[in-house]
């Protein structure tokens, strides 16, 4: 039987938008499992993004729990919130995201720095991680000089780069061409088998779904279907 | 360390949008190079000012009868002048004391009497560097305590129609009420660039003023104490005052000529108010640079937010934006100011068509003013400038920093 590493308990979200309620969860009920490669999907308005947020302390739900490594996330203050997801969470995002003024090499340990992590632990470990996704020699590269996938890749080496229990990846194939987004998920799926990452996508593309182990689909804030491979 | 270097972090965001921080640099700089024009204007024109009454009249630091200030009569003199004199001279930062006796007397010629102010010195102790009648003058100097020459100001020689070598008798009330007289004959006389000195001023030998008036040796009325820097004053003052046990009081130059002082008071305050608008418009370029910064950076900061930084930091290094904001604009307004600043001090500019346009010279509270604009500015005026840049910077840069640290990731960044 997998761990369960986050649960979702009747979960629900109203958004007020204007003077109109937009329920974007409507009592959602989801376990997401440690060492899986679950891929969220849905039409657009389905909760994905909504159900991401919550997973990794960005929103709270208006009723119902969400729990992380058995902590009730609305229990927790701001602060803490930071320091969790620092520590336990990591994000992969669409547009990369990463900081523009920062290497690659500065962008994949920033977590680790803000950790405290030693410098010399932080460069050992962030310049064995670049390597592993295939970017030796381009540590001192802003991202300006990097191409969408190889900044992509600097995003993933980020986001495992603490050794978080999730990582949330937002459709982290959207911006790159077939080839490198079949690479992305390559390294993304060796992650998942030999460092035992977990992994939760919310996507549209039907190669990641070909990627995950777990297909969760949702309809209208609420699981339609769970599937496993 | 823990944490990420901001420092490092901050100044690279600085340069994110070099057109828009040049900018915000080169107000800085404007900024800091207006405030030290300004304030260099000020701080040697008022120090001259004070250095200049101190010449005029009695000195950084007088020392005199309690009572003299309120009624300047001969009556009201001050003992043992020769004691206080050594114990004076014997004080950090003194550079010359000198007796003098001073007071109001008619001054009569074969054409008319005037009334004037006489002022009794010792020439061998009096230079132009104590008294500042003495470069003015034309003739010959006295060159005795005991002579019997006199210096007038130009205007009353005219107005009493005397030249050189002519006689004038003075008059004046002694110390026991009683009227007396002396001769004297004109050996020079001096223009001050004061028109009200130099239709009332006589310089007399102090040794024959003091036969002439009854005073005991070393009775005078005041006595002179000049410093290094007139802002020491008040500290010398009281050093003087407490070698003082017999009743005589020691007064600052501002306590004696209130007027003058009163004049610096006013234009001070102008000055500050002035200083006090560059800085808010100093102000408002650096809140307009880090507020625009912030607003372009909201989904960055949502994104550092997500990733683990906590407010704190975000808002921290949006304040280390500014501090390398304000070093930059203080290191480049320091490069501009300084040799505009040399060059001023050592160009001084000429405003006399400007400053006295009938041709007669200017005057504050009985002193003249030199119709020329020369810096020198104080260094604690520099530390109070730099300091307010520095302030003024980090206050603009306080409510982007909260701002930036207020984001909300989940509305900042589209997560999925």
């Amino acid at each position: 039987m997998p761990k369960t590493l986050a649960t979702f308990q009747n979960v629900t979200k109203t958004y007020k938008q204007g003077a109109v309620d937009v329920h974007a969860l409507r009592g959602l009920d989801l376990e997401i499992h440690a060492g899986e490669l679950t891929a969220l999907v849905g039409p657009s308005g389905s909760g994905k993004t909504t159900a991401l947020n919550m997973l990794g302390a960005l929103d709270v739900p208006t009723t119902g729990r969400v729990t992380l490594e058995g902590t009730d996330l609305s229990t927790l203050s701001r602060k803490q919130l930071s320091a969790l997801r620092r520590d336990r969470i990591g994000f992969v995002f669409q547009a990369y995201n990463l900081i523009p003024v920062l290497t690659a090499y500065e962008n994949a340990e920033s977590v680790l720095a803000l950790q405290g992590v030693a410098p010399a632990e932080r460069r050992q470990r962030v310049y064995a991680l670049l390597e592993e996704m295939g970017l030796k020699g381009m540590e001192d590269r802003r991202p300006d000089q990097l191409s969408g996938g190889q900044q992509q890749r600097v995003a993933i080496a980020r986001a495992i780069a603490a050794n978080p229990a999730v990582v949330l990846a937002d459709e982290p194939t959207a911006n790159v061409d077939s080839e490198t987004a079949e690479m992305l998920l390559d390294i993304m799926q060796r992650l998942n088998r030999e460092r035992g990452v977990t992994f939760v996508f919310s996507t549209h593309d039907p190669r990641v779904v070909a990627h995950a182990q777990r297909v969760v689909r949702l309809v209208d804030g609420k699981v339609q279907s769970d599937e496993r491979k | 360390m823990t944490g990420p270097n901001l420092v490092r972090l901050a100044w690279r965001n600085l340069w994110r949008n070099t057109r828009r921080t040049l900018l915000t640099l080169v107000a800085i700089s404007f900024g800091l190079l207006m405030a030290v024009l300004f304030t260099a204007l000020q701080d040697r024109s008022f120090s001259d000012m004070i250095d200049l009454a101190a010449r005029l009249h009695g000195g950084h630091v007088v020392v005199q009868h309690p009572e003299y200030l309120d009624s300047p009569t001969l009556d009201r003199s001050v003992q043992d002048a020769p004691a206080k004199l050594a114990a004076i001279r014997a004080l950090p930062g003194v550079q010359a004391a000198v007796p003098r006796i001073t007071g109001n007397v008619m001054v009569a010629s074969a054409r008319g009497s005037y009334g004037a102010l006489f002022i009794a010195y010792d020439p061998a102790l009096e230079s132009p560097t104590t008294l500042s009648f003495l470069e003015g003058v034309q003739g010959d100097m006295l060159d005795s305590a005991d002579g019997d020459g006199v210096v007038l100001g130009t205007r009353l020689a005219k107005n009493l129609g005397v030249g050189i070598g002519d006689k004038v008798v003075y008059t004046a009330t002694d110390s026991t009420g009683e009227i007396v007289s002396g001769l004297a004959r004109l050996r020079a006389t001096v223009g001050t660039g004061a028109p009200s000195l130099d239709g009332a001023l006589v310089l007399l030998p102090i040794e024959s003023v003091r036969r002439v008036l009854g005073y005991t040796p070393g009775e005078v009325t005041r006595i002179a104490v000049f410093i290094d820097d007139s802002r020491n004053s008040p500290r010398v003052r009281d050093a003087v005052n407490a070698t003082l046990t017999d009743g005589a009081v020691a007064l600052t130059w501002d306590e004696v000529q209130p007027e003058l002082n009163g004049f610096i008071a006013m234009k001070v305050g102008g000055a500050r108010f002035m200083e006090l608008v560059i800085l808010i418009l100093v102000s408002a370029s650096i809140f307009n640079t880090l507020f625009v910064s912030v607003m372009e950076r909201t989904r960055e900061f949502g994104i550092m937010l997500a990733i683990g930084w906590t407010p704190r930091q975000v808002s921290g290094l949006i304040v280390l934006e500014s501090v390398w904001l304000a070093i930059s604009g203080i290191v480049l307004g320091a490069a501009l100011t300084t040799p505009l600043y040399l060059y001023l001090k050592s160009h001084p500019i000429d405003v006399s068509a400007q400053f006295a346009a009938d041709g007669a010279p200017m005057e504050i509270a009985g002193v003249g003013i030199a119709p020329v604009l020369q810096v020198g500015i104080f260094p604690e005026s520099v530390v109070v400038i730099v300091c307010a840049i520095v302030l003024a910077t980090l206050l603009s840069g306080l409510y982007p920093a909260w701002r930036a640290g207020r984001t909300v990731p989940v509305e900042s960044i589209r997560l999925v």
